[in-house]
């Protein structure tokens, strides 16, 4: 045991002291945080709220309103500026002077459908904003006369407000956290194994008393570490960063279990194609495939997190030991077929 | 361009490089790849058919008697009776419970209110479809909204009267808006709901059509129909074609990587192949592969395949050009992974990052996808906008070749060195001796999109961080980022003992200085060209405001330098923070003058 526990530092030590696994933090945060620029921005887009206070740009609405109708009431209610012009020409004159954002002109009411016409500056970024902000109380209007119409929504006066971050944050951001040191752990094991074989220092391995399943098992074991902890420090900086997180022992052992996994493939990998480029190509490919299936997968590892994250009632221990289940299976014929894995000739 | 004994050396180690990729995959290998990629492929086809929804099952909602069952992907749906639902949705059982048209939630839980939110979201599109069947489309969607775009003046105020009035545009004018009119503006606005309610049935259960995704063109806006512009499109659009090139890449490392192991390349070395000839015939097989799927891929998205090729040909060259950085730099299998994948996320970053805010801020023209998304949108590009956001994938690739080519040699290739010490020789090697002055001047004018790449990550990497603070991380990064780019190749010459005079350091530095503020200039000159000409470029490109920086630039730089040569190279990066410091406070008073 003590020797399994020696094996297993000098893989750590081999991983920390090139110092490379700084650059794979590195990469970690980059792709968190990239991931979190596109969050925001996907906030800004669905919230319009969000998006008049980041840019804290006050829309001034310049309003032509010949149809006596509730829409200025309803553009303040939404705390835009509201311009009220007595027609055309002036609309144009205040817009071009720049004292109103957009202009909407409202044609008389004909008891049909209204035509409502808004003119906005030719400049993307700002006409975008504008539109956003503009959406929910035309919305708003829009319901309005469909009620002069006869036509109900129901729901329509429901105020809970969709969070598309909240889904995004649980549902992407912290999987992908907690399975990227999965996916470097299966790399980190390619790479180990393929090295040794390639520098044929394997053999010398195995002609000092440990057997290869020591080895190897080793091998994985200290890829499993890595995976805790980058785990672990992720759990910390987004509790940090107040992204509280449910069922924490089970999103521990849910990411454990994932990057046990892929890294046992890994390391059949490499023993099959005995060279690094194949074993990492096919590697990348498996991964696909894998990642693919698992969607199909009820629940897939992404929403099994997700829920356990979040504190869903539906998900629970009784998901996360399904999941240790194949990886029990993995494991068993793995270091089982080993030795044959090893000594299966492949072309090339 | 080239001579022929060039070509063919070219020619012939690239069918080399095939002929290997070949070996290595025949018999049961190739098979098992290739079943592999069938499957790969079939899969996300499946997946993209059968909806990829990306909260599956994340919120519970109880649903009441008689309600219809909530058929949303995102919702796991349980039926309660009347009296259990409120204490199942106290008890945290279920997230939001629906019964009739009364929807109750937790107000104190996040979950509980994001689930409501999410419910609202899926009963308001239930409620447009029923309406939208029910009743004609004049009555269920009253509201039609034009939208003209029209061009406002620099500088408000100053407006002159523009040569057609606003009103012009306006189809009709707003007081001859009709009966008449309206039947037929109408009829043109029905077809326009039918298409957007078509749209809204399909979101959520299926991917959109892969052009529908772009932020809408509609001239006519139906308010409740209105998609938000998602930039799904961008990422998926970097996603088909970044990700083959990823793949393709992986190969290429692992030839330089395999034949360094067996020392192939010392053999090579001692031919009479160039080592320019050896990367670009090692390259050339793998930049056509990418090519090919280039080209696959717009056929299948449906677009111009020439212009396709002129937006991605330049992002190849660079993907690759980074690459060949990887090949050269990493000294054993697990730097060769760790870098690959940096590799990948700077590069996805560089590229997907500012195309995520195509049509909202004018980052967007900085990545070369922002052209394939005009393309795809059927947009316009001019020529300008083309050379600014690939002009920096050329530097890139030209400087990757021309860096390549001289530290192709043994010693530097099987060396094993800390990496600060590999970057530092590569940049010595690099530096001719003989044209001492232009490569300084040169190598402060390329390294900028390396700068700009370094910038844009921590810019990304401050979003973190609140407000004020990600603000100071940002300039503080930026600044230290220019001091050791303007710096770091007098330090290496200082270090190989090329350079020893205060003199010779002075002048270096200038001519560093110059390199750096020609090239960021001329990138900000092409940047203000696309985005927004006139005043703007005259205020920044008139004399004062290019003596005083320039000044400062080259006033920095010595100051790095000469410290470096004074305390040794040891103290570099205390020299390094020294003139960041400086440069820093100088920034802070240039602002603060400004405002």
């Amino acid at each position: 045991m003590s020797r399994f526990v020696a094996m297993v530092r000098r893989e750590l030590r081999s991983v920390t002291q090139e110092k490379t696994i700084v650059l794979a933090v590195v990469i970690q945060l980059l792709v968190a945080s990239f991931s979190s620029v596109i969050v925001t921005g996907l906030m800004a887009f669905y919230d319009p709220d969000s998006i008049g206070q980041t840019t804290r740009m006050t829309v001034t609405v310049g309003l032509v309103d010949h149809s006596g109708g509730p829409l200025a009431g309803i553009l303040r209610d939404a705390r835009l500026k509201v311009k009220q012009l007595p027609d055309a020409e002036s609309a144009e004159a205040a817009f071009h002077a720049g004292q109103v954002d957009a202009v909407a002109f409202l044609p008389e009411e004909s008891g049909g459908v209204v035509n409502m016409k808004l003119m906005l500056p030719e400049l993307d970024s700002k006409a975008t904003v504008i539109t956003m902000v503009l959406k929910e109380p035309l919305k708003r209007y829009e319901t309005f006369l469909r009620g002069q119409n006869g036509v109900e929504m129901q729901y329509a006066s429901l105020r809970a407000r969709a969070d598309s971050s909240y889904e995004f944050l649980y549902s992407l951001i912290l999987p992908m956290l907690m399975f990227f040191p999965a996916l470097l752990a299966g790399s980190i094991v390619i790479d180990t194994i393929s090295e040794e074989l390639e520098n044929k220092t394997l053999d010398t391995l195995r002609s000092a008393p440990v057997s290869l399943n020591q080895i190897l098992g080793a091998k994985v074991c200290a890829a499993v570490v890595t995976v805790l902890v980058q785990c672990s420090a992720w759990t910390l900086l987004l509790r940090l960063n107040n992204l509280r997180i449910e069922n924490l022992g089970l999103v521990l052992i849910l990411s454990l279990a994932v990057g046990t996994m892929v890294s046992i493939g890994a390391a059949a990998a490499s023993l099959y194609f005995k060279d690094r480029e194949r074993a990492q190509f096919a590697y990348s490919i498996v991964l696909v495939v894998a990642v693919g299936l698992s969607y199909l997968v009820q629940p897939s590892p992404f929403s099994l997190m997700a829920g356990l994250a979040t504190g869903s009632h539906v998900t629970g221990v009784v998901d996360v030991s399904l999941y240790l289940l194949p990886l029990v299976l993995l494991g068993a014929a793995f270091f089982h077929w080993s030795e044959r894995l090893l000594t299966a000739r492949t072309a090339g | 361009m080239f001579s022929n004994s060039t070509m063919r050396n070219i020619l012939t180690i690239s069918k080399r490089e095939v002929t290997r990729l070949r070996t290595r995959f025949r018999g049961r290998s190739r098979v098992l790849i290739l079943v592999g990629m069938i499957l790969a492929g079939l899969l996300s086809y499946f997946v993209s058919q059968q909806g990829f929804v990306l909260s599956r099952q994340f919120y519970t909602v109880g649903v009441g008697p008689g309600v219809p069952i909530v058929a949303d992907a995102r919702f796991v749906a349980l039926a309660v009776d009347g009296a259990s639902g409120h204490a199942l949705l106290e008890q945290g059982v279920i997230d939001v419970y629906l019964d009739g048209s009364e929807v109750a939630w937790r107000k104190d839980e996040r979950r509980s209110r994001c689930a409501a939110g999410a419910l609202r979201q899926y009963l308001e599109t239930q409620e447009l479809t029923r309406i939208a069947n029910e009743y004609d489309m004049d009555r269920a969607f009253p509201l039609r909204v034009e939208v003209h775009h029209v061009e406002v003046p620099e500088g408000h105020g100053a407006a002159a009267h523009p040569d057609i009035s606003v009103w012009d545009l306006l189809d009709s004018g707003p007081e001859s808006a009709g009966a008449g009119e309206t039947a037929t503006s109408s009829g043109i606005a029905s077809s326009t709901v039918l298409k957007q309610l078509d749209s809204l049935e399909s979101s959520g259960r299926r991917l959109p059509e892969f052009k529908a995704e772009f932020v809408s063109d509609e001239e006519v806006i139906i308010p409740s129909l209105m998609d938000p512009p998602v930039p799904l499109a961008q990422v998926l659009l970097a996603f088909f074609y970044v990700v083959p090139i990823f793949f393709i890449s992986i190969f290429f490392t692992s030839s330089f990587m395999e034949e360094k192991v067996n020392r192939k390349l010392v053999v090579l070395l001692s031919t009479p192949v160039t080592p320019f000839q050896i990367i670009v015939g090692k390259m050339l097989p793998y930049i056509v592969y990418s090519l090919v799927s280039i080209t696959v891929i717009t056929l299948l998205l449906g677009g111009h395949i020439p212009l396709a090729l002129a937006i991605f040909v330049p992002v190849t060259l660079f993907i690759f050009s980074i690459y060949l950085m990887v090949a050269l730099l990493y000294r054993t299998f697990k730097d060769q992974t760790f870098f690959s994948l940096l590799a990948v996320s700077v590069i996805t970053v560089y590229l997907v990052f500012p195309s995520m805010f195509s049509g909202i801020t004018d980052i967007s023209h900085v990545s070369p996808l922002h052209l394939a998304i005009q393309m795809y949108k059927g947009e316009a590009f001019g020529l300008s906008e083309y050379l600014l956001s690939t002009t920096p994938m050329y530097l890139v690739f030209g400087v990757g070749l021309f860096v390549g080519t001289r530290v192709f040699n043994e010693e530097y290739l099987m060396g094993f060195r800390p990496l600060c010490q590999k970057l530092a020789d590569a940049l010595n090697l690099t530096i001719n001796r003989s044209h001492l002055h232009l490569s300084v001047f040169l190598l402060g004018l390329f390294v900028i999109p390396a700068v700009f790449m370094v910038q844009l990550a921590s810019i990304a990497l401050a979003f973190n961080l609140p407000m004020p603070q990600a603000l100071g991380a940002v300039l503080v990064v930026s600044v230290i980022v220019e001091e050791i780019a303007k710096s770091a190749g007098i330090a290496v010459l200082l270090q190989n003992g090329v350079v020893r005079s205060t003199r010779q350091v002075l002048t270096l530095s200038v001519v560093a200085a110059l390199g750096f503020f020609a090239g960021e200039k001329l990138l900000l000159y092409i940047a203000l060209k696309v985005i927004s000409d006139t005043m703007f470029t005259a205020a920044v490109f008139g004399g004062g405001f290019l003596v005083l920086p320039l000044l400062a630039h080259c006033f920095f730089t010595s100051l790095v330098c000469l410290t470096t040569a004074r305390f040794g190279v040891r103290r570099y990066p205390l020299s390094v923070l020294a003139g960041s410091v400086l440069h820093g406070l100088y920034n802070l008073a240039v602002v603060g003058v400004l405002s």
